[in-house]
């Protein structure tokens, strides 16, 4: 037989090298199952907690959005860096009008919040006074079920308020107790109006219960009024949007920032309007990370260690390789081969252990509220007691692009031992 | 001109604060088709000298030769390549890649050379014929005893059309019988193939079929001289 006319460079031929490092992979079966097993394992961990901290985030979120202003907010310019009563909109029914002809996909909600100071006979504290369309608002369906006595506040009730557990106890007030509400005015001045308990509710977030003091917006607006504003224009500190899609905030932010901001009206998402949230959140996350490092650092060792000890008890074959004319980088691209392969496998084993239990937790939910004696509230939201785990798809990338660069970057220091093995002396072991 | 030309090669290993002199002013030629033994006593230098010929090692004085290509100048990625087109080798023992199957053993090789899919497993499958061991290709080296084994590698090394084939001790491993059933298998094909044979051995069996013995003896040839082969006065 003719032997044939060989081009003198070897081909770096990857469906072999695939093949070899598959083959090699599973020569110590067991050890190799064995570290499959413990990067799954510490994987399914990591997507079990990363999916508690988004879903109790989330959870934290969409409450602090439902009981505050809403994914957007339109209010004066200024307010969030230095509140005070006397910044308001006056022309709230027309901004109104303007508001709902954008055909924005949810809810706009009027409110008026002032800082007061309320008092009875046997006690005064500060308050928060929340003026809303007791019809549509948010806070309805929010604290309305937490009645605890009376009765809701209606539209045409000109001095009815709702207070909370908390506050009532401080105050000593009971349902028809006389509160009066008093606000500092620009100048100095105050304004004085009398509010009488229509309801107690008890929400069990002390920040809630302690402080706020809710009426309709006919009577809210009788302290704007004596601030100078018009009743007719319908006076309002501020818009709470809520919409139906999260999703498109950012977009309905742009459209309406486009049609309503001016220099004395701003719009602004949740997080400018809560940046402690967003700063809590950001500090949680951190600690998740740190738990995901520290199990990349698990996956790590586990994947040299495999890799390195086969390695090194293939010295001889490796030097046979070499002798018969397999390059270094060959050497090399196959020794890494193995760690892509044991990466993929364990993304694959990781994903069926942490998805099915990240899967259980979105369905069934995991109940922390033995752990939450001292209740649930963080950063003036609460936490549902019982989360249900969550992971967006940018998650599902992170974490994958996370275990998978570990995966490979362990791969790197066998791959380089295996490839500088010198034929001449590997073949004498 | 000689496909092999060995001129004043020596070697010399530091073995910790002791400098041996492995190989000594070693000179010959080696023509194409040659069957070529390497024979003399352990640590004579045969493995250093079959090493340096094969380029997985290098002289520390001299020059080497094959087919014009100074095997000391080449770097270590043309060494891979030389290796790979133009040596093949068979070693004492543990010649296989454990994880391949026979056929695959010997395609290994001329899968880095390039060669397509149907001209590798055709060469693979009639190498693995002639070394009687066409029915076992797909049998796994664990499988296979050392005799088998042995000639997996004879036609690993003649498959992939190499200049010149390298046998360090191949027979070592061997019992009688296997050992020689490999040698006529080696004889046999060296000249069916035309393909030259280095081999080193110090079992007076395996010289008998040599047709031509370099004897070494402390780094330094004593003897080198032609002879005629069992088979060839029979």
């Amino acid at each position: 037989m003719n032997v044939p006319a060989y081009a003198q460079h070897s081909k770096m031929a990857f469906p072999m090298l695939f093949m070899l490092a598959w083959r090699n992979l599973w020569r110590h079966r067991r050890r190799t199952l064995i570290t499959l097993s413990s990067i799954a394992f510490g994987f399914g961990l990591a997507v079990l907690f990363i999916g508690i901290g988004d879903g109790s985030h989330n959870s934290m979120i969409r409450n602090a959005i439902k009981m505050g202003e809403g994914h957007l907010t339109v209010q004066p310019s200024g307010y969030v860096e230095s509140p005070a009563n006397y910044k308001f909109i006056d022309n709230g029914h027309e901004l109104m009008e303007r508001l709902e002809a954008l055909g924005i996909r949810g809810t706009v909600e009027p409110r008026i919040a002032l800082q007061v100071l309320a008092s009875t006979a046997s006690n005064s504290v500060g308050a928060a006074l929340q003026g809303f369309d007791t019809t549509r608002d948010q806070r309805n369906s929010m604290i309305r079920p937490n009645l605890v006595q009376g009765a809701w506040i209606t539209a045409d009730d000109p001095r009815g308020i709702v207070i909370g557990a908390g506050m009532a106890g401080k105050l000593k007030a009971k349902i028809g107790s006389k509160v009066v509400l008093m606000a500092g005015k620009r100048g100095g001045d105050s304004e004085a109006q009398l509010g009488r308990v229509r309801g107690i509710f008890d929400s069990s977030i002390e920040e809630m219960d302690d402080y706020l003091v809710l009426s309709n917006l006919h009577f809210a607006r009788y302290f704007l009024v004596a601030e100078g504003a018009s009743e007719e224009a319908g006076p309002v500190t501020r818009f709470a949007l809520f919409l139906d899609d999260p999703e498109s905030m950012e977009q309905w932010k742009g459209v309406i920032a486009s049609s309503v901001a001016s220099r004395e009206v701003v719009v602004l998402d949740w997080q400018e309007m809560m940046p402690q949230l967003v700063q809590f959140i950001v500090v949680d996350d951190a600690g998740n990370y740190v738990f995901l490092l520290l199990i990349l650092m698990m996956v790590v060792f586990g994947i040299v260690n495999t890799v390195l000890m086969s390695v090194l008890e293939r010295t001889r074959e490796f030097g046979l390789l070499r002798a018969l004319g397999i390059s270094r980088r060959h050497l090399l691209t196959l020794v890494f081969c193995e760690s892509l392969l044991m990466s993929l496998l364990a993304i694959g084993l990781g994903w069926l252990v942490g998805g099915s239990i990240h899967l259980w937790g979105s369905i069934y939910g995991i109940d922390f509220s033995s752990m939450m004696e001292e209740g649930t509230q963080i950063m003036g939201t609460f936490m549902d007691p019982v989360v249900y785990t969550e992971l967006s798809w940018n998650r599902v990338i992170q974490l994958t692009a996370a275990i998978f660069s570990a995966t490979l970057a362990s791969g790197i220091y066998p791959a380089v031992k295996a490839s500088r093995i010198l034929p001449v002396e590997a073949l004498r072991t | 001109m000689a496909l092999l030309g060995l001129e004043n090669i020596s070697k010399t290993y530091q073995q910790g604060e002791v400098e041996v002199q492995a190989l000594h002013h070693v000179s010959f030629e080696v023509q194409e088709g040659e069957f070529a033994a390497l024979v003399g006593p352990s640590g004579s230098g045969k493995t250093t000298l079959l090493n340096i010929i094969g380029g997985l090692d290098s002289p520390s004085q001299g020059s080497a030769h094959l087919n014009g290509t100074d095997i000391a100048g080449l770097g270590e990625a043309e060494l891979s390549d030389f290796r790979l087109f133009q040596i093949g080798f068979i070693f004492q023992a543990y010649n296989l890649v454990p994880v391949l199957t026979a056929m695959e053993n010997v395609e290994l090789v001329m899968v880095l050379q390039g060669l397509s899919a149907s001209d590798r497993q055709q060469r693979a499958e009639h190498y693995l014929e002639l070394v009687g061991l066409k029915a076992l290709m797909h049998r796994r080296p664990a499988a296979l005893s050392g005799g088998q084994q042995q000639r997996v590698a004879v036609a690993r090394a003649l498959a992939a059309g190499p200049r010149l084939v390298l046998a360090d001790e191949p027979t070592a491993n061997l019992d009688s019988e296997n050992a020689t059933a490999l040698l006529d298998i080696m004889h046999r094909l060296s000249h069916e193939e035309k393909t030259t044979f280095i081999f080193s051995t110090h079992d007076p069996r395996v010289m008998d079929r040599a047709e031509r013995i370099i004897t070494l003896h402390d780094g330094t040839i004593i003897s080198d001289e032609y002879h005629h082969t069992h088979e060839q006065q029979t």
